[in-house]
């Protein structure tokens, strides 16, 4: 993932959670049930609400900027044609998300089936790799281990990745993953704990190198 | 408490997911074991990067791209509805036929219209010659003809008129039904 394709919206460090306005149940169940009617200028706020959101989601699955541009214009699309459908039992935003996942998830197996696409990752895997490891090389400070957290992420499983995304970007609860992703809490659970171990791993393998390395200097 | 409980439970204790009780024995453990000490800590250490990942801001004209999607599904939609008013080849011809028994039809009720128009006669002699047939054939066999005939023409200019979507829908339906493949 190329870092200048990071760039916070505002200087604060306010987490994504709290960086968009958001409306009240109310209003938004009332854009929800104008849009249902076919008013695209209540669809409009209502994309306006969520597409940050959406796109982070989807943007952290598919570690590919343009694609998860176009995944999340799907993912909008596929809500307006399935908006008359839409019966709200669930949260506007919830129902989203899970679109927004299946569009992801569709996409990964897309790259999947198409080889090429594959190799051109995998080169550009390699490439980041040796970057990454020359960065470990260069910084020490507690800045390096957050940017390696940040680049483990990428490199995990799509399965881990997504479900720390929802847990400490979204902010959600094991609930609101286990309705979103389809899958029983115990499950949600399980991959946040085996994601969050091999992070933790892989930032004591990092210290540990460290150490060895202070050592033999 | 042991260790390897303990440290299941660090995951759960950084979710907020254990009791009160739960909490106490935790942080009770932790405060004497300087391993778990250390597992917390970087557990901590991975929620907060994770929490500090700066958000990726999507394209400038995002809502745009979305919104001119979105309008161009709606206008396709209407579209495909407007093609249900849009007759076909068929449906044109089965108006034009019907329009022509009624032409027709009026025309042999006008007398003084049929002298005028010099294809009138010939037709109103082979209209009368077949009223003919009627009133001297088996009259009940006649009306069974007629109304077996009527339902068919009835359905056949139904379907004609209700579209291709409808007419689809209703073969498949009928297909489908059929107790015979």
């Amino acid at each position: 993932m190329s870092g200048q394709l990071l760039h916070p919206t505002h200087g604060l460090g306010i987490p994504l959670t709290k960086a968009v306005l958001s409306f009240t149940e109310q209003e938004e169940a009332n854009l929800v049930a104008a849009s249902k009617k076919g008013d695209q200028d209540s669809f409009a706020q209502l994309v306006q609400q969520h597409q940050r959101r959406v796109f982070n989601l989807v943007f952290r699955m598919l570690q590919q900027y343009e694609e998860a541009n176009e995944v999340t214009q799907e993912t909008f699309l596929a809500a307006w044609q399935g908006l008359p459908k839409f019966r709200g039992d669930a949260r506007f935003s919830t129902w989203l998300y899970r679109i927004a996942y299946n569009c992801a998830l569709k996409q990964l197996e897309q790259r999947k089936r198409d080889q090429a696409m594959q190799i051109e990752l995998q080169t550009e895997d390699r490439s980041a790799t040796s970057t990454q490891e020359q960065r470990v090389d260069d910084d020490i400070d507690s800045h390096a281990r957050q940017a390696l957290v940040h680049e483990q992420l990428a490199n995990l499983p799509a399965k881990y990745r997504i479900v720390l995304v929802l847990r400490h970007l979204q902010d959600m609860t094991y609930e609101e993953m286990a309705e979103i992703l389809t899958m029983p809490i115990g499950t949600i659970k399980t991959h946040l704990f085996r994601a969050r171990n091999l992070l933790k791993e892989r930032l004591e393998m990092f210290d540990r190198e460290r150490l060895s390395r202070t050592r033999g200097e | 408490m042991r260790c390897p409980e303990a440290n299941h439970q660090l995951q759960l204790y950084i979710d907020n997911r254990l009791s009160m009780n739960q909490v106490r024995e935790l942080e009770e453990h932790i405060a004497r074991c300087a391993a778990c000490q250390r597992q917390l800590y970087v557990l901590e250490e991975v929620t907060s990067a994770l929490r500090e990942l700066p958000p990726v801001v999507e394209p400038a004209n995002m809502t745009m791209l979305i919104m001119q999607r979105v309008a161009m599904s709606s206008r396709r939609q209407s579209d495909n509805q407007f093609s249900l008013l849009r007759p076909s080849l068929f449906e044109l011809v089965t108006v034009v036929i019907l329009a022509s028994i009624t032409t027709l039809s009026i025309i042999w009720q006008q007398p003084s219209l049929r002298e005028v128009l010099p294809f009138a006669n010939p037709l109103s002699q082979t209209i009368l010659y077949v009223v003919h047939l009627i009133d001297y054939g088996d009259m009940k066999m006649i009306t069974l003809v007629l109304w077996v005939g009527g339902t068919i023409i009835g359905i056949w200019i139904t379907l004609a008129l209700a579209g291709t979507e409808i007419r689809t829908k209703w073969f498949k339906a009928m297909m489908d039904r059929l107790p015979v493949r």
